[in-house]
């Protein structure tokens, strides 16, 4: 019986059209089992994801956020994933000293002939974000005192 | 303190530039003013003691200003960000004239009336390093902003005119360089606490983001409806996010003056985060914001050998 009231995490998942979107697609062609816990979000690029889409997703209600691009050198723009690594870096140790659980925000690369690899990721994301239970922390909240 | 030189200075380049920006004593007894010198009879006005809190490139970015050639007083911090400025293309080189402060360190009222209770103007005689209280002997250093006890620069890096001498490194204080340390010391459920407890305090008034003089954007992304990042509401969650999206724009630019937290209504220690985010650039970008003016921003470059352990 699967039980109703359980818990599942809400994952969002903002993956680069050019390298982990087509990963993804190739998982899925290729019938490799992952959990359905991910929401995904297409991005021209990982360079291109402003971390407030991934503050705002928090926001919004998501337990865990993760970001996908090319492997480093891979990148259809040529620099966008390095750019987006400096980024990205700045953004996950800021939440951790804010006492955010890393398992929150994760990243990966993940290269359009990775659907195992994809899946694998994927399962590990969930798993980390099952660990640490439903997302408080930076969830939006309404004002009783405003 | 300088008064001597700054009058001198100011009357040989008063044509020259059409305003200086500089301090003048204001009409709060340990608190200098902004003041803008444009006529001969104002030079007198001008001075600069342990009380030239404010960050004065702010008034840079003023309209009137970016059109105008301009002197503008600067203590180390404040050259750091006029050179950001500079960098970012905010104004133009040619407009400016640095007048550079070599900086002993602001006096913390707070702190002065924590030792001394109610505090009368009279009793106090001010020197560089120390101050006399009725007589008693003080040092400058146990009394400092905060900012100043982390400070590392005390003269500007770059200036067309110095006021006195370059001053030696400031010695590393208790709690000083180390500021970030007792935070990031905790376990994360106890940052986390921390953290929370400060941003409940928090009423948006936004006095940190208006005072900051690198946060000049038109439109701040608090402010930005379509698409809306977060509520108007202080809530707790959202001031959070307020913060940790306001320390992310400062990323690689902030000189760590200390205008937000001086600015703070509440005290609430909102530095943290942006001097966490320059922590972890200067020990992995190798970047420090405002030194110089041709290495290019942290967030604008990259090098193949960047962290990329957090990253499957």
């Amino acid at each position: 019986m699967v039980e109703l009231n359980a818990w599942e995490p809400k994952i969002v998942a903002f993956l680069c059209h050019w390298c982990s979107y087509a990963g993804a697609d190739l998982a899925g062609v290729s019938r490799i089992q992952y959990p359905p816990n991910i929401r995904i979000i297409r991005v021209p690029c990982s360079g291109a994801i402003n971390p407030l889409y991934i503050l705002k997703a928090f926001r919004e209600g998501a337990d865990g956020v993760l970001v996908s691009g090319c492997h480093p050198g891979d990148c259809h723009y040529l620099s966008g994933n390095y750019f987006a690594r400096r980024k990205f870096f700045l953004l996950k140790e800021l939440l951790i000293f804010a006492g955010i659980e890393e398992e929150r925000l994760q990243f990966s690369w993940v290269s359009a002939s990775e659907g195992q690899k994809f899946s694998q990721v994927i399962e590990q994301v969930v798993e980390g974000v099952k660990k640490i239970g439903p997302s408080k922390k930076g969830l939006k909240e309404f004002a009783f005192h405003v | 303190m300088y008064e001597r030189a700054l009058t001198e200075l100011a009357s040989k380049i008063l044509g020259e530039v059409e305003g200086i920006i500089g301090y003048a004593p204001g009409s709060l007894p340990f608190h200098m003013r902004p003041f803008l010198c444009q006529r001969e009879e104002d030079i007198a006005c001008l001075s600069f003691n342990h009380f030239a809190r404010p960050n004065l490139a702010r008034y840079l970015l003023t309209l009137e200003m970016r059109k105008k050639r301009v002197a503008i007083v600067v203590k180390g911090c404040d050259a750091r960000t006029v050179i950001v400025l500079l960098k970012e293309g905010q104004v133009k080189r040619e407009n400016l004239y640095l007048i550079g402060a070599p900086c002993h360190g602001m006096v913390s009222v707070s702190k002065l009336e924590e030792r001394f209770g109610v505090l009368s103007p009279p009793d106090f005689v001010w020197e560089a390093d120390t101050f006399t209280w009725r007589g008693e002997r003080f040092a400058i250093r146990d009394f400092l902003e905060d900012s100043c006890e982390r400070c590392a620069y005390p003269n500007p890096p770059w200036y067309d005119a110095l006021l006195g001498e370059e001053l030696p490194k400031p010695p590393v204080l208790p709690g000083g360089r180390d500021y970030l340390g007792r935070i990031k010391a905790l376990p994360l459920e106890k940052r986390w606490e921390f953290f929370a407890q400060e941003m409940e305090k928090c009423i948006r008034c936004y006095a940190c983001r208006n005072s900051c003089p690198l946060c000049y954007c038109t439109e701040c992304f608090v402010d930005q409806t379509r698409p809306s990042w977060l509520s108007q509401a202080a809530t707790r969650n959202e001031n959070l996010f307020f913060h940790l999206g306001r320390s992310l724009h400062m990323a690689g630019r902030c000189t760590e003056c200390g205008a937000c937290e001086r600015a703070c209504p509440l005290g609430i220690p909102i530095g943290l985060l942006p001097l966490y985010v320059e922590e972890l650039i200067r020990e992995h970008f190798a970047f420090e914001a405002g030194m110089n003016l041709d290495t290019p921003a942290p967030l604008l470059t990259y090098r193949e050998n960047d962290p990329n352990e957090f990253i499957r």
